[in-house]
């Protein structure tokens, strides 16, 4: 198993945030995270990147204990794509991309992840001098992803990446997410679009009020009665 | 017209020190978001620091600034670790750190005061010996000496900031500390030796400004100049920082040349509440947040 969560708990601005999540991500999956607004999904992936401290339970990635700084969980090969994407508005396209890759030292391996970011991202390209900032909403998405593809980890985290992008772009950062996985990496994908997420994810997990309610194979999840009512707007016959 | 270049050369020079203190107020603005009131506590004791050097080790200039900038640097980066981190550790508003930033500021004055006494003194005349002169206007060699490495230091830290990994570290931390964390910087560090750098030039400053005028504990106080020129050029913005000092510097020499000695001060808080009016976001100000 790549990353063996056990009995995580997190308390975050005096919440019990998360109360004993058990997850396994296996290497090259995409594994997703469905649940309503609250429900501890971005604690969970910010326990992971290390931002936010778990009070109990063991997480081991690929058969280690995970370091507990965020530099040393970035090194170690997982990287965050933020909710609300978080690029640096003031910095270029390029240097936001070279921020992604800020722990690595091999030169002509960056130049090649570089080239990687931008046979996806064609536009990121075209817009590499440009401040941030002045990025449309879309073109800010696929920077994140970007960056979070320049420290070349192994474990992508993807904190609801199609929060209020028009739904044809919405498409677009769905197919992203399979050229991530084609490109070897194992994704940890946390969505309200369950809808979404569910038609490209392997395995799911449905995360209520900081505990799991339930998990199996994408497709049978899609297909539980009560999934469909909750979550993918479906009335019961 | 003789008189008006004589104005401005002094205004750059003194400009030139302001902004030596100006840019470690706000690089420490800029990452942490509040205004480091112990800076001036900092630059008063590197002037004391270079003081000392000078009469009781009989050192030469380069060497007083040298001591004086590495006990400043370190004093910078204790501070640091006393007074602040201990707040981030607690996720303290930024309120307390200004309270906080008081106290040292307040601690650092006191124990001079204490230690010392409460005299001014006055470095060695190292260069007023003799100036310059071109057609009719006299530039002091002392005046020369800060333009020549106020520049310098300032072009050596915009290289830094620009062209360097741990610049582009400051800079994404400055923008977003969370999201440079996620990026795997050790914003740690990047907060250590954003300390660093201001107190290095706090050293330097303090040095140029107590050779040409004086030294006194409470001399602290004129890091309130380093607010308004940070205020000025935008806090939080480092070339703002350097043109808002500059020009600082330049108001100042004139309102002294023309108007009077005695209204020095006033003009610069008048300018500081004038801008707060009119552009609260300075001339190259990030945004228009509380300026703490």
């Amino acid at each position: 198993m790549m990353l063996d969560i056990k009995n995580l708990h997190v308390h975050y601005g005096g919440i019990h945030a998360l109360k004993g999540v058990d997850i396994q991500v296996e290497e090259g999956k995409i594994i997703t995270i469905i649940g309503s607004n609250g429900a501890g999904k971005s604690t969970l992936l910010n326990a992971l990147s290390g931002v936010i401290k778990c009070s109990e339970g063991t997480i081991e990635f690929l058969g280690q204990p995970l370091p507990r700084k965020p530099n040393r969980i970035v090194s170690a090969g997982i990287s965050q794509v933020p909710e609300g994407r978080l690029i640096f508005v003031n910095l270029s396209v390029e240097e936001n991309l070279r921020m992604g890759a800020f722990l690595r030292n091999d030169k002509a391996a960056i130049e090649e992840d570089f080239a990687k970011v931008y046979e996806i991202f064609p536009r990121l390209l075209e817009r590499k001098d440009q401040i941030a900032g002045t990025l449309s909403g879309g073109e800010q998405q696929m920077l994140a992803m970007g960056r979070g593809l320049m420290s070349d980890p192994r474990l992508i985290l993807l904190d609801e990446p199609s929060l209020g992008l028009a739904p044809m772009l919405v498409n677009t950062i769905f197919d992203v997410i399979l050229d991530f996985k084609a490109l070897g990496k194992t994704i940890l994908l946390v969505e309200q679009n369950a809808y979404k997420a569910l038609s490209i994810a392997d395995y799911a997990y449905v995360l209520e009020q900081g505990k799991i309610v339930m998990e199996g194979d994408a497709p049978m999840v899609a297909k539980n009665p009560d999934i469909q009512q909750a979550y993918l707007g479906k009335r019961r016959t | 017209m003789e008189k008006f270049i004589q104005f401005l050369i002094n205004g750059i020079a003194i400009g030139s020190i302001y902004a030596l203190m100006t840019v470690g107020y706000s690089l420490v603005y800029s990452i942490m978001n509040f205004s480091n009131f112990a800076h001036g506590g900092v630059i008063m004791l590197g002037s004391y620091f270079g003081f000392f050097a000078i009469t009781i080790l009989k050192a030469p200039f380069w060497l007083a600034a040298l001591i004086a900038m590495t006990g400043t640097t370190l004093l910078a980066v204790v501070i640091e670790r006393l007074a602040y981190d201990p707040l981030r550790r607690r996720q303290a508003p930024s309120l307390y750190y200004i309270i906080s930033a008081m106290g040292i500021s307040i601690f650092l004055e006191n124990i001079v005061l204490a230690t010392l006494g409460a005299d001014f003194r006055n470095y060695p005349p190292l260069f007023q010996t003799s100036g310059f002169y071109i057609g009719g206007i006299s530039i002091g060699k002392l005046d020369v000496l800060i333009l020549v490495v106020g520049t310098i230091s300032l072009f050596g830290l915009m290289w830094l900031i620009e062209k360097t990994k741990i610049g582009l570290a400051i800079r994404a931390t400055s923008f977003n500390l969370r999201a440079a964390n996620l990026m795997g910087v050790n914003t740690e560090f990047v907060i250590f030796v954003v300390f660093g750098l201001g107190g290095l030039l706090a050293g330097l400053a303090g040095v140029m400004y107590g050779l040409r005028y004086t030294v006194w504990p409470q001399m602290g106080l004129i890091t309130n100049k380093a607010f308004v020129a940070a205020v000025f050029g935008g806090l939080g913005s480092l070339p703002g920082a350097i043109v808002g000092a500059i020009s600082l510097g330049i108001i100042e020499a004139m309102a002294t040349g023309y108007i009077s000695s005695n209204l020095r001060d006033l003009i610069a808080f008048v300018l500081l509440v004038t801008i707060l009016v009119v552009r609260p976001s300075g001339i190259m100000g990030k945004a228009t947040e509380d300026k703490a």
